[in-house]
């Protein structure tokens, strides 16, 4: 008997579990006809047949009738940039300058000797007895201006469209001019220098960045000979995962997500009274935040 | 060492002094010693230098800024010649454009030694970045020396023309460089003359804008280093650049006529001077007020750099070379009555001027790098390292070998006849 079932009586079979749609829309505050058409739209969306950009204009008006200030999705803008923006929020209350971070970024990026994409700057403040201690984590600002792709002269380190500046180390040579432009001093060059001798096959990778095999590390191999820096984990943010540093926090003091969503936990961290930039007088605009 | 080849190659005939052959050797020793130090930096890479990330930029980029100066002080030098018929410097005209299209060759060696992977540096004209200074230097540099050499050309055609019929090394070289229908009339001597002109003067803002300006503007635009951070900046490296290229051609004028033992022309010498001094002080006049603003601007970091600078371990190359021995004395040289009319003393004053503009760069270049970018992060510590020095001595050296080699194979100075082959 069930070899007699055909592909359409299982997809009956199936759709018996499916509510009605018009029924449930019913149900709730909102206007059922636009749910319904949204829904055969978004089907064709998927089936390839309607493309996202006419998708969003269609029915942007009307979302944006129906839910008002709620309605946070901002249109696919046809000249391709996205609304994507990474950032960080680093809350410095929490922050306990345990440099775990630090450490964390160095294992995932395996920075070599004198390279650390993160550190955590350290003062003390006052005078005695009334005095504190300052934890200044400072990764990438991935500027929104950044003064190191201005000067790059073979456009080998630039900006993504979801804010994150890179630097294409096939293409760098190395002239290290933006590392002199640099307002933060968040780039390194790669003199070549190896823990080999301490961590035995610390050369058997070179740099796991931006998820290219480059194999062992050897000389005058790229990196080597190039500039490097922190690219908010860009290789792992494609996997999903947060930056090895945001992850790692004991002090749960760093958070990371979109800036360019109103609704994220960054973009309301970043519009607290708390907040701050560094040098925000520089005009790089950058995107790590901080709470004071 | 194809170089090496062709000075041994030179004519059999004893034809050379032994100064000359002293000097040559030396130059040979000097570029082999440099050879092995360059092969260990390619090999080892930028390891063996004190660079750090603090402090990315050192010795190497000192010389290329300061010999680009003299490249472009002593082409502006020719084109009050070429330009505006200052003919009392004739002398000097040609050699100045030989020295500048030297000097360019020595400032982009140096340049190619600082890159981290000098295997990429097509990539400065395949990857052309329109908003980045370096990268308008780099096109700029290419233009600036194609126009040299063909104003030199032009400049020694007549000259080579005459000695095609020369049984010399230097006929041969003007035999391989002129046609063979090639004449001199009154129509190529105008034809010449219109176009020195005009390449001279498409060449003033090209050297001025585009090559010395722009070397300064490179460092001008870095608004994270507030002592380069001046519209005055890239005037403050031209004016340095007229300086330094007007007291290397004052020197090498006076050494070359002493050696050949050749009449000096004293008043042009005495000239030359004084417009050295003149535009020293236009420069300290700059370099003075954009101290005057630094110090009120009460920038942190800016003040710092300026400390360190005046007061810090690379004081001594401020006070004492850049300001003491590049400054004060080849003024009082040139100034005081028993010493102003005195062709050592001027020879020697310009000579200072020179050193004291190697100064003026590293104190450019280093003090700058020293104070954090941001505060917290580790001071720079930077003093170059035996190879640098090495190679640089080596660049050096090349530079010179070239020099003269082309003194000797090209006629650079005034007219053929007066300067044949000399011993
Ligand atoms: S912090 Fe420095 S390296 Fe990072 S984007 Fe800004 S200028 Fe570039
Ligand atoms: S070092 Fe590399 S990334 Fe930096 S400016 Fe030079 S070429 Fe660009």
């Amino acid at each position: 008997m069930l070899k007699q079932m055909l592909q359409t009586d299982w997809d009956r079979l199936a759709n018996e579990r499916l509510a009605d749609p018009v029924n449930e829309l019913e149900q709730s505050p909102y206007d059922t006809k636009l749910g319904l058409d949204m829904a055969n739209d978004a089907k064709k969306v998927v089936a390839g047949s309607l493309n996202i950009e006419a998708f969003h204009k269609k029915y942007h008006s009307s979302l944006l009738g129906e839910f008002g200030n709620l309605f946070t999705q901002e249109p696919v803008k046809s000249d391709g940039s996205s609304s994507l923006k990474w950032g960080m929020v680093i809350d410095l209350q929490k922050c306990v300058g345990c440099d775990s971070c630090t450490v964390a970024c160095k294992a995932e990026n395996r920075t070599p000797p004198g390279i650390s994409y993160n550190v955590v700057l350290e003062e003390e403040i006052g005078e005695f007895p009334n005095v504190a201690k300052v934890n200044l984590p400072m990764p990438c600002m991935h500027c929104d201006n950044p003064p190191c792709v201005q000067v790059c002269p073979v456009r080998a380190t630039f900006k993504l469209d979801n804010g994150i500046v890179t630097i294409d180390n096939d293409r760098c040579i190395g002239c290290r001019y933006c590392i002199i432009a640099c307002p933060y001093g968040a780039r390194s060059y790669d003199f070549g220098e190896s823990y080999e001798e301490e961590m035995l096959s610390f050369n058997d990778v070179t740099s796991p960045e931006y998820g290219i095999e480059r194999g062992k590390r050897e000389d005058r191999k790229t990196p080597i000979g190039t500039v490097r820096k922190c690219n908010f984990c860009l290789h792992r943010l494609e996997r999903g995962e947060e930056p090895a540093c945001v992850e790692t926090c004991i002090g749960d003091a760093r958070f990371f997500g979109n800036l360019n969503d109103p609704n994220s936990t960054v973009s309301k961290l970043a519009n607290s009274p708390r907040a701050f930039r560094l040098k925000s007088e520089s005009g790089a605009g950058p995107n790590v935040i901080y709470l004071k | 060492m194809a170089l090496h080849a062709k000075t041994t190659a030179l004519p059999p005939i004893g034809n050379f002094s032994k100064q000359f052959k002293w000097w040559i050797g030396i130059l040979l020793v000097l570029f082999a010693v440099g050879g092995y130090f360059i092969i260990e930096r390619l090999v080892l890479g930028l390891d063996t230098t004190n660079l750090s990330s603090i402090t990315p930029w050192g010795a190497w980029i000192a010389f290329y800024i300061f010999f680009v100066g003299l490249s472009a002080g002593s082409f502006l030098l020719s084109t009050l010649i070429f330009v505006f018929g200052m003919e009392q410097y004739e002398r000097v005209g040609k050699m100045a454009l030989f020295t500048a299209i030297v000097c360019m060759i020595v400032a982009l060696t140096f340049v190619l030694m600082d890159l981290g992977r000098p295997d990429r540096f097509m990539n400065a004209l395949i990857h052309w970045n329109v908003i980045s200074i370096l990268a308008w230097e780099i096109h700029f540099y290419l233009v600036y020396i194609t126009l040299l050499v063909t104003e030199l050309y032009i400049a020694m055609r007549e000259d080579l023309v005459r000695l095609r019929t020369h049984d010399t090394w230097r006929g041969m070289i003007a035999r391989w460089l002129t046609f063979k229908n090639s004449k001199i009339t009154e129509e190529t001597k105008k034809r010449d003359h219109r176009w020195m002109k005009i390449l001279g003067t498409v060449g003033i803002p090209l050297a001025i804008l585009g090559v010395h300006g722009g070397t300064g503007a490179l460092f001008a635009v870095v608004g994270a280093r507030g002592t380069w951070n001046s519209g005055l900046f890239p005037l403050i490296f031209v004016i340095s650049a007229m300086v330094s290229g007007t007291a290397l051609l004052l020197a090498i004028y006076v050494i070359k006529q002493k050696v050949t033992k050749k009449p000096i022309d004293q008043e042009m010498v005495i000239s030359l001077g004084k417009m050295m001094v003149a535009f020293l002080f236009i420069d300290l006049l700059m370099q003075f007020y954009e101290y005057l603003v630094g110090v009120y601007g009460l920038e942190d970091g800016h003040l710092q750099s300026m400390a360190i600078q005046m007061g810090g371990p690379y004081s001594w190359s401020f006070w004492g070379v850049q300001m003491f021995l590049g400054a004060v004395v080849p003024i009082f040289l040139v100034f005081y009555k028993k010493t102003a009319k005195n062709m050592h003393a001027i020879l020697i004053a310009a000579i200072l001027v020179v050193i004291g503009i190697i100064g003026v760069r590293f104190n450019i270049v280093v003090p700058s790098q020293i104070p954090p970018v941001f505060e917290g992060r580790p001071f720079g510590d930077y003093y170059p390292t035996l190879n640098e020095w090495m190679v640089s001595i080596g660049i050096g050296a090349m530079g010179l070998l070239i020099f003269t080699i082309g003194d000797r194979l090209l006629p650079l100075e005034e007219s053929v006849d007066t300067t044949e082959l000399e011993g």
